[in-house]
């Protein structure tokens, strides 16, 4: 199962090529309660420690499949479920040092249902009195102090 | 491994078997179903633990306790959230479905899908005519492979009052047929802040009417249009003096702000009960004398037997705790209520 916070904390770990470490992954879960097509996700931004990386430094892998989140916006006939994390691979060549983070990660999707353009929303920070019933409803950014050991 | 760890994982393998035991089915086919209201619950009302800290045949099973013998208790999935492998999941998931069905006693009753007008783009143009009626067509069938026979069909809508999308009518016509040959009743859901006397609802009594779509499209109620007071947490309450009475622990059942909305009048929903095959039983907060604080059930509950309604109410919390893992209690308080309530009238 999922951890119950947004930001997964196992699964974040340096990622190494040929010897090299070349960059790190994170595993975000969906806040909200519907699986999504991936053509309406409105794309993830990611910073660690105030170090804020551009979507094309990011890629996503739903379904064991990787995508760029350029092309993730023409593919209309794949689900991303919620009982999945999508894993958010980050390109920085050297990584993280081992240790506690701060990771944020910006998401949001459009909505049919709703009348508003999601994505011109702004992505409100998220506080302990933001009430349940709007996470997941409305673009947010989610921040989590997770360790990375390797 | 020690002795005494040994016994007390024996101890957790009788127990596990007991309560397997307590859930299975009881023999011989489930009695045919009596007429008038009946008990429900949508899956959406666990969703803060649904793949967090339960998986969905922990839903299920909670769902199926709420049964009495020889009852069954109806079931609302979210398609896209909780069919693993959705639009097109595996014949061992599917057999695996009607399993858990049979196994906690649950009848597959309203299945909640989308037309994702917006699926390529969140400005127009929308869906076309033809896409949307393909992707009615993708779940209407894959609803009756489940079992279920009406739908919570959500259109993507154009504006605040949340008009429905321009080609709505010529969709849900092509697709009138389609859900007849595969018993399944299309209903979009008058939702706050939609209210039972409006166009959007004449909007679809015309249609109905006009198209002769009865039972094959129809109305989902959710009773939160009928929400008159305030519970803890409640959207009405989220302003900032909303929030901090909250933190101190403010009690439901409070007036509705200054300025909200007039909720709509019970007696509304008379005249439309003969388009409505499931309600969304709404609820947002239930006090510890199994009372629900901020929509007038006993009316509601009142008006359903008198008018000899017959469907399901499938329970939908939208409670504050939710996300603190208060969704299963207060499904459990929410049945309480519902079945003293039917008790009563009938």
């Amino acid at each position: 199962m999922l951890e119950k916070e947004i930001i997964q904390e196992q699964g974040f770990r340096n990622v190494r090529k040929n010897g090299q470490v070349v960059g790190f992954q994170v595993r975000y879960r969906s806040c909200y309660y519907r699986s999504i097509w991936l053509s309406m996700s409105l794309g993830f931004d990611v910073a660690v420690d105030g170090e804020k990386f551009s979507r094309d430094q990011v890629t996503v892998t739903i379904g064991g499949r990787t995508y760029t989140q350029e092309a993730m916006k023409a593919i209309t006939d794949v689900q991303w479920p919620i009982s999945e994390a999508a894993i958010l691979t980050v390109s920085k060549p050297g990584g993280l040092e081992p240790g506690v983070h701060e990771v944020e990660v910006g998401w949001g999707h459009a909505a049919s249902y709703m009348p508003m353009e999601m994505g011109n929303m702004p992505r409100r920070p998220q506080s302990a009195d933001v009430d349940a019933a709007m996470r997941g409803m409305m673009p947010f950014t989610e921040k989590r102090k997770i360790v990375l050991v390797v | 491994m020690t002795r005494q760890e040994m016994t007390r994982k024996e101890f957790l393998k009788a127990t596990a078997g007991a309560v397997a035991v307590a859930a299975s089915p009881r023999p011989g086919l489930p009695p045919a179903e009596k007429p008038g209201p009946k008990r429900g619950v949508s899956i959406y009302s666990y969703s803060d633990d649904l793949f967090k800290t339960a998986t969905l045949e922990d839903c299920l099973a909670a769902v199926g306790d709420l049964a009495a013998d020889g009852e069954q208790i109806g079931l609302e999935v979210l398609a896209n959230s909780h069919i693993e492998g959705y639009p097109t999941p595996s014949d061992a998931w599917v057999a695996r479905w009607a399993e858990l069905c049979a196994k906690y006693r649950l009848k597959p009753v309203e299945y909640g899908h989308w037309v994702d007008s917006k699926l390529r783009s969140e400005k127009p143009p929308w869906l076309s005519t033809r896409e949307s009626y393909q992707m009615l067509v993708r779940d209407i069938r894959l609803a009756n492979r489940l079992g279920f026979t009406c739908g919570r069909t959500k259109l993507g809508v154009i504006d605040g009052q949340l008009t429905p999308v321009e080609n709505w009518r010529e969709f849900i016509k092509m697709a009138l047929p389609v859900a007849q040959k595969y018993n399944f009743r299309m209903m979009p859901e008058i939702h706050p802040p939609t209210r039972l006397k409006s166009k959007m609802v004449d909007d679809y009594v015309d249609f109905i009417e006009k198209e002769n779509a009865t039972p094959w499209f129809g109305l989902n109620i959710d009773f939160g249009v009928f929400q008159n007071r305030r519970s803890r947490g409640s959207q009405e309450s989220r302003g900032a003096a909303g929030q901090a009475a909250e933190g101190r622990g403010a009690s439901g059942g409070r007036p509705m702000a200054p300025g909200a909305m007039e909720p709509s009048k019970v007696e509304d929903m008379v005249p439309l009960l003969p388009y409505v095959h499931c309600c969304h039983a709404k609820f947002m907060e239930m006090d510890d004398n199994c009372q629900e604080t901020s929509i007038p059930y006993p009316e509601i509950i009142r008006t359903l037997v008198a008018y000899n309604w017959n469907g399901y109410l499938l329970s939908e919390y939208e409670g504050a705790d939710r996300n603190r893992g208060g969704a299963f209690q207060a499904v459990r308080k929410h049945h309480v209520m519902l079945r003293r309530l039917l008790l009563r009238e009938a």
